[in-house]
């Protein structure tokens, strides 16, 4: 069974992850999120957020997020358009921890990259968790 | 056309319901019970279930999209912060306002409020200028305040 999320160090490195948008699964995502714009845009272009979404969504395949989580906030740069199809690999570090009053707060920094390894989007995403979560809030 | 300094980028408006927020935790594969399980999201400090902050960030990018179109995909810059969250039967609008024009970048002040007027998320959003499109803009007034 992965770590949970609050148990890994400052530092920790994910283990890089392959996945692909499929045209399946961004058409999915798209319905989800009502995403009105994207489709006036030339060719089978991804949201930005949804790159974002299946790179946290394979990174949580190495470490499992407690329940209870929460997002804080959100830094973000687009750095090349993807199409559906693509395929694309996410690596991520944790790179900052403190912990207060039984919380962990975490940075985490990802960086995602198409076949050829250009970067298509770098981010860093500040969450907050129960220490020791297993247990639920 | 460009967006120019204090121009209003037109706002989207979503309403949240329990069946978008489990649409998104299964496209998103995230199963946090505190979107997805009220039983337990009624013992956490939110009281009830609370929509992922991706949901919300989707609909402030979707904004930015329409506004700066393909620019926003390929050199778009995000920095938000969550305030409050947002839940089952809320409206979120998401609105944005062009601050200045700096290094060749158009930068805009963007958020998402409820229909409380409660500020969800507030922070900057940025696009290179090169084809802003203002297919997005909203060049009347808005009530919304960034």
């Amino acid at each position: 069974m992965p770590p949970s999320l609050d148990e890994l160090p400052k530092g920790y490195q994910f283990p890089p992850f392959a996945f692909e948008l499929s045209p399946e699964w961004v058409r999915e995502y798209v319905a989800a999120v009502e995403d009105e714009a994207i489709g006036v845009l030339e060719g089978s272009l991804v949201p930005p957020m949804a790159v974002a979404a299946l790179a946290v969504r394979s990174l949580l395949e190495g470490a499992r997020l407690p329940p209870g989580a929460i997002h804080l906030g959100q830094d973000m740069s687009m750095l090349k358009p993807v199409g559906a199809g693509e395929r694309l690999t996410v690596s991520a570090q944790v790179a900052s921890r403190g912990e207060r009053q039984g919380w962990v707060l975490m940075g985490i920094e990802l960086n995602v990259a198409d076949d050829n390894h250009a970067p298509v989007m770098s981010g860093r995403a500040m969450l907050t968790m129960p220490a020791n979560a297993e247990g639920g809030p | 056309m460009t967006l120019d300094v204090g121009a209003d980028l037109a706002p989207v408006v979503k309403e949240i319901t329990q069946e978008k927020i489990n649409r998104y935790a299964q496209a998103g594969g995230d199963g946090n019970p505190l979107h997805t399980d009220p039983q337990f999201a009624a013992k956490t400090m939110f009281g009830g279930t609370i929509a992922h902050g991706m949901l919300i960030l989707a609909y402030l990018s979707e904004m930015m999209t329409a506004a700066f179109g393909e620019d926003w995909l390929s050199g778009g810059r995000l920095k938000v912060r969550f305030k409050a969250p947002s839940r089952p039967g809320d409206t979120v609008t998401s609105a944005g306002r062009v601050l200045r024009i700096e290094d060749g970048r158009t930068v805009c002040a963007v958020e998402c409020r409820s229909q409380r007027d409660e500020v969800l998320v507030a922070g900057e959003a940025d696009c290179p200028r090169t084809q802003t499109r203002a297919a997005g803009a909203c060049l009347g007034p808005t009530e919304v305040t960034v």
